[in-house]
């Protein structure tokens, strides 16, 4: 959730490049984090890493540039993230390449190594998990296995750091073995005359000319970059001339002989007795996809969430640091260093007023905000680690069909709960362009980000069990009708719902601990500045009575429709910066009793709704365009205050008092 | 060659010709294996015999020729899905050993290898099998060699034996998952989606993908 600091460091002087490459969910970021000793997201579902990221490391006395690359299943591409990598092994200056496989799924691993070694890179593999391996009874004969490759193999357990010095060799290990599979003659002679036309490249021209044959689409940018017209219809029509001669895709047959391949190979050096270790993991993994018990256990782990995050977070913690630290000594105490220096006047109200940077921003951010977030973290760490997540996507995949989407889109919304900038750049595992823009819009519109969902938790815990049902319930049913009504409107497919389910695992502590403290400081970090420039705007829309004008001419709508008192005005103003400032402003609305139930449950659907944050802003801008990020918000915008003014509507003539 | 054969390999090209919409008399007669066994000779016997009609170069299927035709095609096409993907013949000498055991089926031994390799709905390249008797009745009194993935009931493993799918990208996808024929996979749930197990791989995946996937059954 902080994956943006990827360019500082490139450094100037040339250092030789070792990228980490592999299946998705095999453990490169943490190899990248014990080399580079910084931090790299790591979780257990596919697709953690949507993006690259670079860190120097020191091996053996030689500095180097370690890349971590999003995982992948096929250097052919089939999605954005999966062509970042194949892009870093196309175009970069590459010194070496070190293969993280899963112990216990070499085979799938097997066929990215013979890709690799069809391209001519220097290799070595790390058989990553061989804990897992043992435990499921496979044994692998390491000699025999590095023998049948010629390459080095380094069996490892990165989460406990075991072998990892080994890789500190990895420079002087790794090897360029020539791959001998062959195909059948009229692919083979297919891969020549293309090859013949390719410019020299890095990698060897017969592997770009596999790529195309198996219909990599993804290449034709590079192909434009480094050939004239003529060569590249001359290669297309090639390959139109393979795609005819065959019933199925080339790209099929070509890894169906590299499996074959595979498996020869695999049948040598690998043995398989029955599994010993725990099954406790495994049973809460089927639980949690079964069709009868995943929904209470998806109930449970709510009802969790609602009194970890909630009550505990939000009340508990929050009741400690915003009552006891700061409203006992953080706020009086700089209220008189700030008035012993300057009695009033325009700096003292700037700084300990009623839009005072300490008592309203500061407050905001660390008294209120924080703990919560800190609660989140943690629980959604545990859930992350754990691998539920890729498990709710089988069970609510029915339902994201009528929404356009498959049910590998619920990751991206999950994450949504963390954070929505970073969710929408997870949109990249999403197959198809609808998807992710239907996504995009849905994370935009009512999936609160971590900070806000645990505002609202505290404010609705505060109120009771059903209040917070009813405003999940009234979230819940205005995503979908709009992802249903946009899979009408947005054009394109929806992919097909193939996705890998990692096995259940006990999280490690040491592992939530750290990524709590990580995306907590990145929360400070981004949060904070805006939680200030939003004080100073309404710190300046209040003196020059601004904020008055506002509210008569917001009045009624925010009065007379939505039924908030007009104090309600500021909490969105400051919402239009960030959501979860608006929910803070709330809260201490309900503090002030000044919101009843009814109030506290339309304003909180309303600023859930509410325009994405500046961060989101910017990244939706980047990942879909200014045009899409535009409509969407000139959509959300109003349709936020609409859904609150209709579920006032509601709550009012049904007499609701929760 | 017989006449007989030489009538039935005409009539399944022009069915053939017909799927990718020519009907010209002309070409026909220039396909490689219409050539070696019959001349515009044949045609007119077969426009005698109520076969076909020809009118100036377009050659018509009668209901007759249409039936008859259907059946070659059928017994053809499932010679090459029963060589290819059950025997693991490639494919030069599959097309040999099809063309010239498709003759000799009887209707009853065609139905009962279309019950055996499951009632393939496609040929190896990839063309509709026409249906026959034993496709649309319910009951199977042979129990079939070969069926789709979802047939297979929860804790069972097959083995794949084809993966029918006009999706190119769906076959890409899948093979670089290691689901390939050959490949060896359990059923571990069929809802709320079907959850197979590959190796160490659990793998969700839509119905519809796996009603195409053809398995045999294995203990």
């Amino acid at each position: 959730m902080h994956a943006t600091d990827k360019k500082e460091d490139s450094p100037g002087a040339k250092l030789p490049k070792l990228a980490l490459v592999g299946n998705p969910n095999v453990g490169k970021s943490v190899i990248f984090g014990a080399l580079t000793g910084r931090y790299a997201t790591v979780s257990n579902y596919p697709g953690t890493t949507v993006e690259v990221s670079r860190g120097p490391a020191r091996l053996k006395g030689t500095d180097i540039e370690l890349i971590d690359s999003p995982g992948i299943n096929s250097l052919v591409p089939m999605s954005e993230d999966e062509q970042v990598t194949r892009d870093i092994l196309l175009d970069e200056e590459i010194t070496s390449v070190l293969q993280v496989l899963d112990s216990k799924n070499i085979r799938r691993g097997l066929l990215i190594t013979i890709q690799l070694l069809e391209m001519g890179l220097p290799l070595t593999l790390a058989l990553n998990m061989y804990d897992e391996a043992g435990e499921r009874g496979i044994s692998i004969n390491l000699k025999g296995f590095s023998d049948a490759l010629n390459l080095n193999v380094i069996p490892t357990i990165a989460t406990q750091g075991w072998n990892l010095d080994k890789i500190q060799n990895v420079l002087t290990l790794n090897r360029v073995t020539k791959s001998t599979l062959k195909y059948p003659k009229d692919i083979e002679a297919a891969i020549d005359s293309i090859a013949e036309l390719l410019p020299e490249t890095r990698i060897s021209r017969r592997s770009i000319a596999m790529m195309i044959l198996s219909g990599d689409s993804t290449i034709d940018g590079w192909l434009k970059k480094n050939l004239d017209t003529e060569s590249i219809e001359k290669i297309w029509s090639i390959n139109a001339a393979m795609e005819s001669r065959y019933s199925e895709p080339v790209g099929y047959l070509i890894n169906r002989i590299r499996l074959t391949a595979a498996d020869k190979l695999l049948a040598k050096v690998i043995t398989k007795k029955e599994p010993s270790g725990s099954k406790f993991a495994g049973f809460i993994g089927n639980i949690s996809m079964h069709p009868v018990w995943g929904i209470p256990l998806l109930l449970v782990v709510l009802y969790l969430m609602y009194q970890f995050v909630g009550v505990l977070g939000a009340g508990y913690a929050v009741d400690f640091v915003e009552e006891f630290i700061f409203g006992r000594f953080v706020n009086p105490w700089s209220r008189r260093v700030v008035e012993y220096v300057l009695p009033s006047g325009l700096i003292h109200d700037l700084i300990v007023g009623q839009y005072g940077i300490i008592t309203m921003a500061f407050t905001y951010a660390i008294a209120i905000v924080m703990p919560i977030v800190s609660f989140f973290f943690i629980f959604f760490s545990i859930l992350e680690d754990s691998g539920y997540l890729p498990r709710l996507a089988i069970m609510v995949d029915k339902i994201f069909r009528l929404m356009g989407l498959n049910g590998k889109a619920v990751l991206p919304m999950v994450l949504g709960l963390g954070c929505d900038t970073m969710a929408t750049m997870t949109t990249r595992i999403l197959e198809t362009r609808k998807e992710r823009i239907i996504v995009t819009l849905l994370l935009a519109l009512g999936v609160p980000c971590s900070a806000q969902l645990g505002v609202i938790l505290g404010m609705l815990s505060s109120i009771s069990l059903m209040a917070t049902v009813v405003w999940m319930f009234s979230v819940i049913t205005i995503i979908f009708i709009v992802g249903f009504l946009s899979s009408k409107i947005v054009p394109g497919d929806t992919s097909d719902f193939i996705m890998e389910v990692p096995p259940m695992r006990i999280p490690m502590m040491k592992n939530v601990i750290l990524k709590t403290i990580v995306r907590v400081e990145w929360y400070l970090k981004e949060a904070l500045p805006l939680f200030v420039l939003g004080t100073l705007v309404l710190f300046i829309l209040d003196r020059t009575q601004a904020l008055s004008a506002l509210e008569v001419v917001t009045g009624p709508l925010v009065v007379g429709f939505l039924g908030l008192p007009i104090e309600a005005t500021e909490a969105f103003i400051v919402g239009f910066l960030r959501r979860d400032y608006g929910a803070a402003g709330l809260l201490s609305l309900q503090r002030a009793g000044m919101l009843d139930a009814v109030q506290s449950v339309v304003s909180l659907v309303t600023i859930t709704l509410f325009v994405p944050c500046i961060a989101n802003m910017f990244i939706i801008i980047k990942e879909r365009g200014l045009a899409t990020a535009l409509i969407i918000t000139a959509f959300i915008f109003p349709f936020a205050i609409f859904a609150g003014g209709v579920l006032n509507f509601i709550l009012r003539s049904l007499g609701v008092t929760f | 060659m017989g006449q007989d054969t030489a009538v039935e390999e005409v009539l399944e090209f022009i069915w053939s010709e017909r799927e990718s919409g020519r009907s010209s008399v002309a070409a026909l007669l220039e396909i490689e294996e219409v050539k070696k066994e019959a001349d515009r000779s044949t045609l007119d016997a077969m426009c005698a015999d109520g076969l076909i009609t020809v009118e100036s170069d377009t050659v018509t299927l009668t209901n007759t020729g249409e039936s008859l035709a259907r059946e070659a095609i059928r017994r053809h096409r499932l010679a090459e899905r029963l060589l290819t993907e059950v025997l693991a013949m490639d494919e030069e000498s599959m097309e040999k050993n099809a063309c010239s055991f498709e003759h000799t089926l009887t209707p009853e031994v065609a139905e009962s290898i279309c019950t055996l390799i499951g009632h393939p709905p496609t040929c190896p390249h990839g063309l509709p099998i026409p249906k026959g008797n034993c496709c649309l009745s319910t009951r199977s009194e042979i129990s079939p060699l070969v069926n789709p993935l979802d047939r297979l009931k929860v804790g069972e493993t097959g083995r794949i034996i084809f993966i029918v799918s006009k999706q190119h990208t769906r076959l890409d996808k899948l093979s670089t998952l290691g689901i390939v024929p050959g490949s060896v996979v359990r059923v571990h749930q069929k809802r709320p989606a079907f959850v197979l197990q590959h190796g160490e791989t659990t793998l969700a995946l839509d119905i519809d993908i796996v009603k195409e996937i053809y398995v045999k059954t294995v203990n």
